[in-house]
């Protein structure tokens, strides 16, 4: 792959998120390339050194984005961590799938909200997460997945991660209602 | 892992040649005009304000389809002119039609209106001039539900962002261009202003002269 094809991948990422493309197909350099479970596909994510990520903005004094609704995205985020990520000793991703109810008692548990008001704000959180490639939500199944950037956590945000994990409520098993051959 | 590290292999042939403290300097300055939503000040950051290093910057941008673009007494990073057209010429539009729709109609009433009034000077396309949230609604076919919609995406990347209103203002809330504006290169703030007489005015010298220029692309810059 020459430069010019590199540049215009990275500028793809940038333009839309990460790429799924088939297996098989080249890998631009710089980019992480994440094998999907069942092997129908691979995800191209840029790999930025931690010294060029949005985490320089903070070291530096500059403000990020604003995110819509910070509080009920991150704890959206972290109860389908603890529900997709099954074995926090081992990798984040792929992780497993996890149904909405699963998901949505393990939000619940820590909002202690209304349920109603508690349904509305996790919809548009993982709405919002499956948009920037934090999530995978299929509405159609109503399951959720860890999204490709999950995987781009460092070893120090994952141990982070993991202790996080360890300090929320497990979620709901009896709740959970996955289609068999989406839940391996 | 090792890509997370420090080594990547785009960036590596031009970290290589600097020194690590310039090398520290150049990627943080990387991750200032590329992931501040706001333009970053020259004197902030030392890779901004040093030519020679400014030059690095540059040429690390470049490698991922990306270059500097100056912006008042600061620099942000926008994709290069090759790229986007490469992009937008291959179809690659990330933002849905009625987004462009809204955002589009967001440009006329805050930028090109007051431009050809004479109100707003320079060729930016952020502005102090707000669009009234009923102006989008009555002047676009779009239903509100979906403009409301579409508006809060728009607000979420930065293309869009909510105008401070003065006391009495009314009711309806008011939209300007997001910061994300200021990623336009130069000719790519010539090429929306151009497409934008083409289709607002298709029939006028204006229009004529655009498109003599484009068929004849000598002198183009």
């Amino acid at each position: 792959m020459n430069q010019q094809e590199t540049a215009l991948w990275w500028a793809r990422v940038r333009a839309d998120g990460p790429q799924r493309v088939e297996p098989g197909g080249p890998v631009p350099p710089g980019m992480l390339r994440l094998v999907e479970p069942d092997a129908a596909g691979v995800w191209l994510l840029p790999a930025l050194p931690d010294s060029a990520g949005p985490a320089v903005l903070d070291e530096l004094g500059l403000q990020g984005h604003v995110l819509e609704h910070p509080n009920d995205t991150a704890r959206v985020l972290a109860a389908c961590l603890r529900c997709c990520w099954t074995e926090p000793t081992g990798p984040l991703w792929p992780g497993a799938v996890a149904g909405w109810a699963q998901v949505a008692s393990v939000f619940t548990a820590i909002t202690s909200r209304d349920e109603v008001v508690s349904h509305r704000a996790l919809l548009a959180a993982v709405r919002r997460l499956d948009r920037s490639g934090w999530l995978l939500w299929d509405e159609g199944t109503r399951t959720i997945r860890l999204g490709p950037r999950a995987a781009a956590w460092n070893p120090a945000q994952v141990s982070a991660l993991r202790e996080l994990w360890r300090s929320m409520p497990a979620p709901d098993l009896s709740a959970a209602q996955i289609p068999e051959d989406l839940s391996q | 892992m090792s890509l997370l590290t420090g080594m990547n292999p785009v960036f590596e042939p031009v970290l290589a040649e600097l020194t690590e403290r310039h090398r520290d300097e150049v990627l943080a300055a990387f991750a200032a005009v590329e992931h501040s939503p706001e333009p970053v000040p020259e004197v902030e950051l030392l890779a901004l304000r040093d030519v020679t290093l400014r030059r690095s910057l540059d040429e690390l941008l470049h490698r991922v389809g990306r270059t500097l673009v100056p912006v008042g007494g600061g620099w942000t990073s926008g994709y290069t002119d090759e790229i986007a057209a490469e992009l937008t010429g291959a179809g690659w539009y990330s933002l849905p039609m009625t987004d462009r729709a809204v955002l589009v109609l967001v440009l006329i009433h805050s930028v090109a209106v007051p431009r050809s009034r004479g109100t707003a000077e320079g060729d930016a396309w952020t502005s102090g001039q707000p669009t009234m949230a009923s102006e989008l609604f009555a002047a676009s076919r779009v239903r509100p539900s979906d403009v409301k919609a579409a508006l809060a995406r728009l607000r979420a990347a930065g293309l869009v962002q909510q105008a401070q209103q003065r006391a009495g203002a009314g009711q309806s809330a008011a939209y300007l261009p997001g910061p994300q504006l200021h990623r336009l290169t130069s000719a790519a703030r010539r090429r929306l202003q151009e497409e934008l007489i083409l289709a607002a005015a298709p029939s006028s010298p204006l229009a004529a002269a655009i498109r003599a220029r484009r068929s004849h692309p000598r002198g183009e810059g």
